[in-house]
């Protein structure tokens, strides 16, 4: 497979499931009985809003999601809105647009989670390829422990250390992303004071990435230590580390579709380790969207989502074919 | 070059040792290819291993030493320390051309790449070019295409992928190589093509002896000088090829030559016999002589000795039956219809 | 939603590497009889074992019920609570054990779910192939590519709003989780079917007159036992894990108990920070058990059937090697002997 048509395939595919997604973001909220503004607005009655405000909340709302349309118009206003970075006014913070909610929120989550996820990769791979080339001692303690990390869910780890780190131990803050009275900006006392509320949250993802990473690695190159390569370069008295190379490298690519495939699974734990953690990010805000029912700041969030994964899923698929030495160089048939 | 007294076990998974090459002593007079037969289980590409220096757990070579241009090395690898002694040997002077080369190359690696890390693992000073011209000298000594170096595994045909790999496994000009099943995944015509490269570098001296090891009898009565047989972990029969074709003094020989349709006049009205009945399992061997359950001429000795090593000039066999007929051809069943 | 590694899987199918060893996986049709079930799957099946004998057995013998209000808001751990009692001021052991009854029961409605789905549509991609393979992997990648929690949020969203009373409770959750998590299991499963295809006992069963369902089932779906049974251990793990993410969220199950929904009205009423250990701990210790002995079982049983991932016992290999090292002494003194004789 050429690298253009391998490229080209990747693109048809992800613009397919963006499409799709975005149908279902359109779509699934829609699925509620009844009329979802009256849902909304009956809650918000709830809430003590005079009847006055309700009234005007629940013509804004109608004219906004166009119910007295039929349904594909609806899609269109909505596509449409979309492409202008249009998501809506959020229900519970009404007026705030949910764009400027989010965009509070997204910085959080990203420093949190690039570093956490690519981070995780490099050393998980390592580590995995070091027990599996070692073997015995090295091999068992890397493996169970990588075991362990990988296997407790996000949250169960996350609340342990919070308990520990926090509660018992007193060295960390309870929660929050920086003290109460200071708010973000990029000064040096800003950053001191945020990243003592940052290494909890950003440990107990790295760990879990780490392990979860460290026992796909290992499995893949233990099957690579079985090759005939490897067996064909020690006969030709290559030299163990450079083997370990070779290894590595085939090891790796497989690990990389792993990583693409995986990001999608990584970022709905994460998003509940925010929640551990109050840190102010995307799982922070759709939580607290869930609490109150607000629908349109659940689906932009879902929807930002959906598009980042979605972007980074493509990225390491591309940044794959690029890398991929099958996929690079044709076949080009030498008799 | 002659290894003596090799013996290499597998480690099961019970506990237990199976010997899968047990006490051989093969030698390779100079310029000549040796032939190394037998059914599948016998231990020939174990002893390819073994020979290679690459045995590697669950596979141990417990005991044997090799001669070669008067250098003697300890083939055993049970010390930690003998994958570091034999590294510098690997490849240098013994060398392996493996079964199936399909797989040989790392995908990842471009072949140039390969060939300087060959280079540099016995010669740290190597430059990328210095390892470039040799290979592509090389290449062009045996009328191959250059441009190979520059691609990867994957990119190459069969046959030049086999030939590409014979041609890495001789860079350095080993004294011996050993030749394990080269030929069998490929068609006939590459085939031809490989065993003519093989010979024209005996011809030019790359290597000074190659054992070839096959269970494709065509293929070795037509390349080899000389023949060993394997049964069970052992050498049956050893001796210049055309004495063995022609007058096989073990009966398991006779039974494998016989087993090979050979399209000739002579052999047109015979009829092709099995062996009967299977290999022995290594991990439990029959006592005496290894192959006396199958063999039609057992005798009473054959279940309880071990048959001693008959050496009758240049042609060695190990067998009771030989022993009281010296010099006859085993008479195995030739009917003709 | 889970971080369930799925390299296990992935490791057979990303890697579509010819050659014989990528072979023995799937050309060896497993003997019960001759697999060697190490420590590792015991120590896993045991844990599995007590969790569902608590959750099963527990809640008849232990004489406070669930639902019960035998205290107020985060009572310590007493003798007459073990472990206290939670915001509700309900008995915690009580509320554990109905809940981990209900977040099992949801991971086998979901897991065989998302397995019987994934086997079907892997199955059938890669026994007939061609653009019917193509088309069903297209979806397949699809929804890969779709991260799940999104979809299972905005499910569930309209799910606590639904009339109708199954889908409000456990088994509501369970078919949402079982229709968005089966692609995994159908990558899987398409890997192994499509090399099983190629092989000479289909030519004859085709050739013998057996029909497409009749061959999938008698004589594809065996040689993929192994491949099922570990996807169906995996699959489970991940519901459960799913179910657990959704109720902390706040889009569970409405009116039952569950691991995950104790969690999020933990957090709901600040448990960690007033030092309320009883209130999650117990929970997140249920949860990471049971996702770790799945796990672990998993993986014993992905080395009983993938031979080249099993690595010897260390006794075993000690005393080898000193029978082996006493055996090539003994030789080496032989073949000194034969010398000096010749």
């Amino acid at each position: 497979m050429g690298l253009r048509r391998y490229l080209a395939r990747k693109t048809v595919w992800y613009l397919g499931a963006l499409v799709i997604a975005v149908v279902l973001n359109f779509l699934l909220p829609r699925l509620i009985p009844g009329n979802p503004v009256d849902v909304i607005v009956s809650q918000l009655g709830q809430g003590g809003l005079s009847s006055e405000a309700q009234q005007r909340i629940y013509e804004d709302f109608s004219r906004e999601f166009g119910l007295d349309k039929p349904m594909w118009q609806q899609f269109i206003t909505y596509v449409v809105a979309i492409f202008h970075g249009d998501l809506g006014k959020s229900f519970a913070n009404y007026p705030t647009p949910v764009t400027s909610l989010i965009s509070q929120a997204l910085p959080w989550t990203l420093a949190l989670q690039v570093p956490a996820i690519l981070l995780g990769w490099i050393i998980g791979n390592v580590l995995g390829a070091i027990a599996a080339y070692k073997g015995g001692g090295w091999d068992k303690s890397v493996f169970t422990t990588s075991l362990v990390f990988s296997s407790a869910p996000y949250y169960c780890l996350a609340l342990i250390l919070l308990y520990l780190g926090a509660v018992v131990a007193g060295v960390f803050p309870v929660g929050g992303a920086y003290s109460l009275g200071t708010s973000p900006a990029p000064t040096w006392a800003f950053i001191a004071d945020a990243s003592t509320f940052y290494w909890l949250p950003f440990l107990s993802l790295l760990l879990i990435n780490v392990g979860g990473q460290a026992v796909g690695m290992r499995s893949m190159a233990i099957y690579e230590l079985g090759s005939d390569y490897v067996n064909y370069s020690r006969s030709l008295g290559i030299g163990d580390r450079k083997m370990t190379t070779y290894i590595f490298r085939n090891a790796m690519l497989p690990q990389i579709t792993g990583l693409a495939l995986s990001i999608g699974a990584m970022i709905g734990g994460a998003l509940i380790t925010e929640l551990v953690f109050s840190y102010p990010g995307m799982g922070y805000l759709l939580f607290g969207a869930i609490s109150s029912s607000d629908y349109s700041v659940i689906q932009g969030v879902t929807l930002i989502i959906t598009v980042a994964v979605l972007v980074a899923n493509y990225l390491v698929e591309v940044l794959y074919g690029f890398i991929d030495p099958r996929i690079r160089a044709a076949k080009s048939g030498e008799k | 070059m002659r290894a003596s007294n090799v013996t290499a076990v597998y480690a099961a998974d019970s506990g237990q040792d199976v010997p899968a090459v047990d006490n051989v002593t093969l030698e390779v007079p100079e310029g000549q290819i040796v032939g190394l037969a037998g059914e599948s289980g016998c231990g020939k590409t174990t002893l390819g291993n073994a020979l290679a220096l690459i045995a590697n757990p669950p596979l141990y070579t417990i005991a044997g030493s090799m001669e070669i241009d008067g250098q003697v090395i300890d083939m055993t690898t049970l010390s930690r320390e003998s994958n570091n002694l034999h590294r510098p040997y690997r490849g240098a002077t013994v060398s392996l051309l493996p079964q199936g080369a399909m797989n040989a190359i790392s995908p990842t690696l471009r072949i140039r790449d390969l060939v300087h890390d060959v280079m540099a693992a016995h010669d740290k000073n190597v430059t990328k070019a210095e390892a470039m011209d040799r290979a592509s000298d090389r290449l062009k000594m045996l009328s191959m295409p250059t441009r190979v170096l520059d691609q990867y595994a994957h990119q190459l045909s069969g046959g030049m992928k086999q030939r590409m790999v014979t041609v890495i496994s001789t860079l350095l000009d080993p004294k011996l190589l050993i030749a394990d099943e080269p030929t069998s995944a490929l068609d006939v015509s590459s085939q031809k093509q490989l065993i003519e490269m093989l010979l024209q570098m005996i011809e030019m001296r790359i290597m000074r002896g190659v054992i070839f090891i096959t269970h494709d009898l065509p293929v070795l009565s037509m390349v080899t000088d000389r023949l060993a047989i394997m049964y069970a972990g052992k050498i049956v029969e050893n001796g210049r090829t055309e004495d063995l074709v022609h007058t096989a003094r073990h009966p398991y020989t006779a039974a494998l030559l016989n087993a090979v349709l050979d399209p000739t006049e002579e052999t047109r009205h015979k009829h092709v016999l099995g062996i009967p009945g299977s290999p022995p399992s290594l991990a439990n061997p029959p006592s005496g002589c290894r192959f006396h359950p199958r063999c039609p001429f057992a005798m009473s000795e054959c279940v309880t000795k071990e048959p001693a090593f008959l050496d009758e000039g240049n042609h060695q066999v190990a067998c009771w039956w030989a022993e009281k007929n010296p010099g006859v051809r085993v008479p195995l069943e030739v009917t003709t219809v | 939603m889970t971080n369930v590694p799925q390299s296990a899987i992935l490791a057979e199918e990303a890697e579509p590497k010819p050659g014989p060893g990528s072979q023995v996986t799937a050309t060896t049709r497993p003997s019960w009889r001759n697999l060697n079930f190490g420590p590792r799957m015991w120590v896993a099946l045991t844990i599995i074992f007590l969790i569902v004998l608590m959750a099963e057995v527990g809640p008849f013998v232990y004489p406070y019920k669930s639902s019960l209000k035998v205290g107020s808001l985060y009572d310590e751990p007493s003798a007459a609570h073990l472990l206290g009692t939670d915001n509700f001021g309900h008995d915690i052991i009580a509320v554990l054990m109905n809940s981990t009854r209900n977040s099992l029961l949801n991971g086998l409605l979901a897991g065989t779910l998302a397995v019987f789905i994934g086997v079907l549509i892997g199955i059938l991609a890669g026994y007939v192939g061609g653009w019917f393979e193509e088309l069903l992997m297209g979806i397949t990648n699809i929804v890969v590519a779709i991260p799940s929690i999104v979809v299972l949020i905005l499910i569930s969203m309209s799910l606590q709003h639904t009339n109708v009373g199954f889908l409000k409770g456990i088994g509501g959750l369970a078919l949402v989780i079982g229709i968005t998590s089966w692609p995994w299991t159908a990558r899987a499963v398409r890997a192994q079917a499509s090399s099983v295809a190629t092989r000479e006992h289909i030519d004859i069963a085709k050739l013998s007159g057996a029909g497409t369902p009749s061959i999938l089932i008698r004589d594809v779906l065996p040689y993929l036992a192994s491949y099922v049974v570990m996807a169906w251990v995996l699959q489970l793990a991940s519901a459960i894990l799913a179910e657990s993410t959704l109720s902390m969220l706040g889009l569970g199950p409405s009116g039952t108990d569950s691991l995950g929904i104790e969690l999020h009205w933990a957090l709901a009423f600040q448990a960690v920070s007033t030092g309320a250990w009883w209130a999650f701990l117990p929970p997140t210790i249920i949860l990471t058990l049971i996702s770790f002995s799945l796990l672990y079982l998993q993986s014993s049983l992905d080395e009983v059937f993938n031979p080249r991932l099993r690595r010897g016992k260390k006794k075993n290999l000690a005393k080898a090697a000193a029978r082996r090292a006493e055996t090539a002494r003994k030789l080496a003194q032989q073949n000194e002997k034969v010398e000096v004789l010749s």
